[in-house]
């Protein structure tokens, strides 16, 4: 059976390598001239975010996606993101090449300058930040039906594996840290840990449902970290804005010269920059070291042969997987850290009078 | 670097995913799940105590039973003894009783005796009399004839009465 399953893998693996070894070879016999490799260029399209959805095997077809944009007279645009493949126009809009918005909807106005218009549209990553709330809405709530019909047997296979989860993260570390306030905050940072987790995981998935770089993007993991910062600040108690403006330190520290209120309020603001900063760097540097890694094939072609690049391979195709099965392990220590610090941050915002 | 620069489409869908997902999960989700995995560890918590208690009730209980048994044993050597004692008791009360009832038989018969012996000492002595009587007649009769055949005839009498008695 194993041996089967071996032999079958081995195959596929080989009809993937000549499908591809065929394909570059008919892309070489079109194009007639050896397309020069731009690592740059291929790292920052993986990394970045499309207004269509690769498919596996191919490089110009996409899954299209709806586009939203507000052109500059105040008018909505809604349409497929198959009208602007291959740099088409469609109702005056058109992906930039180049530029200050490059890849992005813009409109071309009337004088031939280009507009950047307000662009809500459901982009690849958009699209797969609805995939992931869905999945983790599905499976919690999967949790939830198991608690719902079946009372108190221990849930099995996947879903005993969510609970774990849910308990490592919840009677672990959320309740020692909370206390008695873990089941007002507890559901926030839950929902913040898995949908964190299943961003990170599906962003290592390399086909459809995944592939979007989603906490490997600052605009996702900035609305995380602010919505911690309000929620820190927003419900902190009258002692903790005290200690903001009149900590407890001699008063050489803080009256004349307010040193201590500005250390303390720049505190405020670097703890979810921190916060925001740690995530988006660790998912999008383990992403990019990935490309990177496959990418050797083609610079150390390029630079010394063919036959060299081939040489790489086994290797190259050895330490990304490493490196993928590292971030499998990233993903789920940087949602936990995340989780566990924005816990921190929320609680320290909970201080009451030192017990004296 | 365009990766650097946060987009305001992707923020904005991320903010209203976020929010609808943790509206969602907070207010169907996230309490029952914890309510009901406190709940479960509670009940395996108890189910742990419950299980050592009764545990520790049964080994309690087989040193009980082994108490009581060895008191059962106790109780039952005492009144076995007891039982021996007062067995004993009795017969020597039977004995002593018997032995009293014996005396007093022996003294009543004796009494008895004793009056029959007087009895008959009397009837004798009454007999006697009236055989000295008989012989005196007897005597008194033939006098006249020869004295020392009376004499004789006396002796006679005499030892008449005595083989009589």
């Amino acid at each position: 059976m194993k041996k089967a399953i071996t032999a079958i893998i081995a195959v596929v693996i080989i009809a993937l390598m000549a499908m591809g070894y065929a394909d570059t070879a008919a892309h070489r016999a079109h194009s007639g001239a050896e397309t020069e490799v731009d690592p740059q260029e291929i790292i920052f399209e993986h990394l970045g975010d499309a207004y269509g959805w690769e498919v596996p095997f191919n490089h110009s077809k996409r899954i299209p996606l709806p586009i939203i944009v507000r052109a500059q007279d105040g008018s909505w645009h809604a349409f497929m993101s198959s009208n602007l493949e291959g740099g088409a126009q469609y109702n005056g809009f058109q992906i930039a090449k180049g530029g200050d918005y490059n890849n992005k909807v813009v409109q071309i106005l009337p004088d031939g300058s280009q507009y950047r218009p307000l662009d809500l549209s459901i982009t690849k990553n958009v699209a797969g930040i609805f995939i992931a709330a869905l999945l983790v809405l599905i499976m919690v709530f999967k949790v939830r039906n198991w608690y719902k019909k079946n009372g108190m047997k221990a849930p099995r296979r996947f879903t005993a594996a969510l609970e774990l989860v849910v308990d490592f993260v919840y009677t672990d570390t959320i309740r020692p840290i909370m206390g008695k306030e873990a089941p007002k905050y507890g559901p926030y940072l839950l929902t913040v840990f898995f949908f964190i987790l299943t961003m990170n995981l599906l962003g290592l998935i390399v086909i459809f449902p995944g592939g979007a770089n989603l906490t490997g993007n600052l605009a996702v993991t900035a609305v995380l970290a602010v919505i911690t910062f309000l929620v820190t600040n927003l419900t902190g108690t009258k002692h903790y804005w005290k200690e903001m403006f009149w900590p407890d330190v001699p008063t050489a520290l803080k009256c004349p010269v307010p040193l201590m209120q500005v250390i303390e309020l720049f505190g405020i603001f670097t703890k979810p920059i921190a916060l925001m900063i740690r995530l988006f760097a660790n998912m999008m540097g383990g992403h990019m070291v990935v490309i990177v890694f496959m990418l050797l094939i083609f610079i150390f072609g390029s630079m010394f042969g063919t036959a060299v690049g081939g040489a790489m391979t086994p290797l190259s195709v050895a330490l990304s997987l490493f490196m993928l099965l590292l971030d499998v392990l990233v993903s789920f220590i940087q949602a936990y850290v995340f989780t566990i610090l924005s816990t921190m941050f929320i609680s320290m915002a909970h201080v009451h009078e030192h017990a004296e | 670097m365009e990766l650097f620069k946060p987009e305001f489409g992707l923020a904005f869908w991320m903010f209203i995913a976020f929010l609808c997902l943790f509206g969602i999960l907070a207010k169907w989700a996230w309490p029952f799940i914890i309510k009901s995995m406190e709940e479960r560890a509670d009940l395996i918590d108890k189910g742990v105590a419950y299980a050592q208690e009764a545990k520790s009730h049964l080994d309690n209980a087989k040193a009980e039973a082994d108490k009581l048994i060895a008191e059962a044993r106790n109780e039952q050597a005492d009144i076995l003894r007891e039982a021996a004692k007062m067995r004993n008791e009795l017969i020597e009360k039977a004995h002593s009783e018997a032995a009293d009832e014996a005396k007093k038989v022996t003294e009543a018969a004796q009494v008895s005796l004793e009056q029959a012996r007087k009895e008959a000492e009397k009837q004798l002595r009454t007999q006697v009399g009236d055989l000295a009587l008989q012989i005196a007649e007897k005597v008194i009769r033939r006098n006249i004839a020869n004295d020392d055949a009376q004499r004789a005839l006396v002796d006679q009498y005499l030892s008449e009465v005595e083989a009589k008695n």
